[in-house]
């Protein structure tokens, strides 16, 4: 027959009031549930930042160049970037890969032709291949080719249709139509004017620019502004996530400008995670001065229990089978404490998701395992550190 | 299973007491079924020496063993499961829990390591005319019915050897005579020792052996 515990309760006296048993009883709960609350809502902002990244094969790009400031303006070669920065940033763990977006040193005219009553100067850029998201295979170019392949911003292509165009009384046009229109493209430079045509083959999100062939803008670089070796003023930036904390501190202690944006899930992840860093260690502390509230009231349940225990170690119980027992006293406590914390950030976790984030897929309404998991490793913590004590304290008395 | 000592000397006392005493400072095996009576006048040292054999305190020198085991050697579950299965007393001072009633101080000790089932009790409590106290809490019982209580407890486990410490000091002749044969018969259930310290020589312990301490 299994040794009871049954008989032994009653010599345990208690002595304090229910009063201040409630109130430790409510100090743990409310540790408990902030500490469950905070790593439920981290988990929560992780799987949000993480879903809400466009993402191409993995990688979110990012275009960076440097702030322009009072002291710089006046001094352009500051505002490019050399090739020790761009090694300097390819060296960073959360950087997969740079290229400098490369534009016009030349004079460069765009005109629709005939067909439309349309002049402006303007400029072109080049970007790596494997930088852009939209890259059809006609996107290249040769020397004594007349057709520049373009491909076009589709934040511009917007501001032509929705503000240029009503403005300068010119007509609006669909993309379909746009990728067929040609314009002309006159370059100017190095006593030389060359006109050539250039078609919109693809519009692109990512990158916001009129982007042609490397190939090209090298090649008239170097006719009609005799510059072989270019500087770029704007870097694109393939990271796994445009969001870590760590890229967005770093572009920020260099002065970079980033796509803000891009990087504006990283910045209030970093505010958010700080806010719950900060409301986990509350729960921390709160659960710590709980537990520690426990284990006085154990020190002295045992402290008024002396004699009794003291007895019942001499009349042969073992001071282990008592601690474990003594120790116990707490589980249904513990127990009860853990499973209303759970059902609240349960239920706010439901309500979260319900009626702060509309059902959205990448949420859950249930808890996370790993909240269980905590609470279970918070019940078998407080039951060893409880158990060590009551242990030391009768080894103390035997 | 023997419990021997040698050389055996409170610390608080001077060489001089071995020189008088048939205990102290001299060697004594004690075999199971022995019956061993040990008589001293008060301040003697009677408590002390049942209390290091009980292992429950160590401020002597010499060797106490209890199985060929130095029991200074023992570790604080050694010692629970030695006075758990091997060893019961009666204490001078009965030890008994005071707000707890007569049944729940004999229960704590029976289920640790039940010798008899929980019927022994009544009916052992019955034969030493304390049979209608079970419900009533120690505290407000007499010396003499807690005395009672003390040896019944005593009994409800398994040993190897009993210690009586003046057990019988409260009671008077009858009831000393019920609780002797009653003890006498439940160490003889297991072939057990006795070693009974009191203050003078009575006849009611069949000792085998006499010392002086």
């Amino acid at each position: 027959m299994a040794l009871s515990f049954k008989p032994i309760r009653p010599l345990l006296q208690t002595g304090t009031s229910p009063w201040s048993r409630w109130f430790s009883y409510m100090g743990l709960g409310i540790g408990v549930m902030l500490l469950l609350g905070s790593i439920q809502m981290y988990i929560n902002i992780q799987r949000l930042v993480k879903e809400s990244n466009i993402r191409r094969n993995g990688f979110d790009f990012i275009s960076i160049t440097k702030t322009i400031s009072n002291e710089t303006m006046t001094h352009p070669e500051k505002n490019l970037f050399t090739q020790q920065d761009i090694d300097k940033i390819k060296a960073k763990p959360f950087v997969e890969d740079v290229a400098p977006l490369l534009a016009n040193q030349f004079r460069v005219q765009l005109s629709a032709g005939r067909i439309l009553p349309f002049k402006t100067e303007f400029f072109l850029e080049s970007l790596n291949n494997g930088f852009i998201d939209t890259l059809p295979p006609s996107f290249s170019w040769q020397e004594g080719q007349e057709i520049i392949p373009i491909i076009f911003s589709s934040d511009f292509y917007e501001i032509y249709n929705v503000v240029f165009a009503p403005g300068q009384d010119l007509p609006q046009i669909s993309k379909e139509t746009a990728l067929g229109l040609p314009v002309l493209i006159t370059c100017y430079g190095n006593g030389k004017e060359q006109a050539f045509i250039g078609k919109i083959v693809a519009f692109s999100d990512r990158v916001n620019s009129i982007l042609v062939p490397e190939t090209f803008l090298s090649w008239a670089n170097e006719t009609f502004a005799q510059k072989t070796k270019m500087e770029a003023s704007r870097l694109f930036i393939k990271t796994r996530d445009a969001n870590n904390p760590d890229l967005v501190k770093f572009f920020d202690q260099e002065k970079y400008e980033l796509n803000k944006d891009k990087t504006m899930l990283g910045r209030n992840k970093m505010i958010i995670q700080s806010i719950l860093g900060g409301l986990g260690i509350l729960g921390l502390i709160v659960l710590l001065l709980a537990l520690m509230l426990f284990s006085f009231y154990l020190q002295l349940v045992v402290a008024r229990s002396k004699d009794n225990l003291r007895l019942l170690l001499t009349l042969g119980y073992s001071p282990a089978w008592l601690s474990k027992q003594v120790s116990k006293r707490f589980l249904p406590v513990y127990i009860l404490i853990i499973l209303v914390a759970l059902t609240v950030v349960q239920l706010m976790q439901w309500a979260f998701h319900h009626f702060a984030m509309y059902d959205r897929a990448e949420l859950s309404s249930f808890i996370h395992w790993s909240v269980l998991f905590a609470a279970l490793l918070l019940v078998s913590l407080s039951l060893f550190t409880n158990y060590r004590l009551v242990k030391k304290m009768l080894y103390r008395l035997n | 299973m023997q419990l021997a000592i040698r050389h055996l000397l409170p610390t608080y006392f001077t060489e001089s007491a071995t020189q008088i005493s048939e205990i102290w400072g001299k060697d004594l095996v004690v075999e199971k079924g022995e019956l061993i009576k040990i008589v001293a006048p008060s301040g003697n040292g009677k408590s002390s020496l049942i209390h290091f054999l009980y292992g429950m305190r160590s401020d002597y020198n010499g060797i106490i063993s209890y199985a060929a085991r130095n029991m200074n050697e023992f570790s604080i579950e050694d010692i629970a499961r030695y006075r758990r299965d091997h060893i019961s007393i009666v204490f001078q001072d009965m030890k008994l829990f005071a707000d707890q009633t007569v049944q729940d101080n004999l229960e704590i000790k029976r289920q640790l390591n039940p010798y008899h089932p929980a019927g022994k009790i009544k009916e052992m409590a019955e034969r030493l005319g304390i049979g209608d106290r079970l419900s009533i809490k120690c505290g407000t019982c007499s010396y003499g019915e807690q005395q009672r209580t003390a040896i019944i407890r005593s009994l409800l486990q398994p040993f190897d050897i009993l210690l009586l410490d003046e057990p019988f000091s409260h009671l008077d002749n009858n009831n000393s005579e019920k609780a002797m044969k009653l003890v006498l018969e439940e160490a003889g259930a297991r072939n057990a020792a006795i070693i009974f310290v009191d203050v003078e020589r009575k006849d009611l312990f069949p000792f085998s052996r006499l010392y002086h301490l």
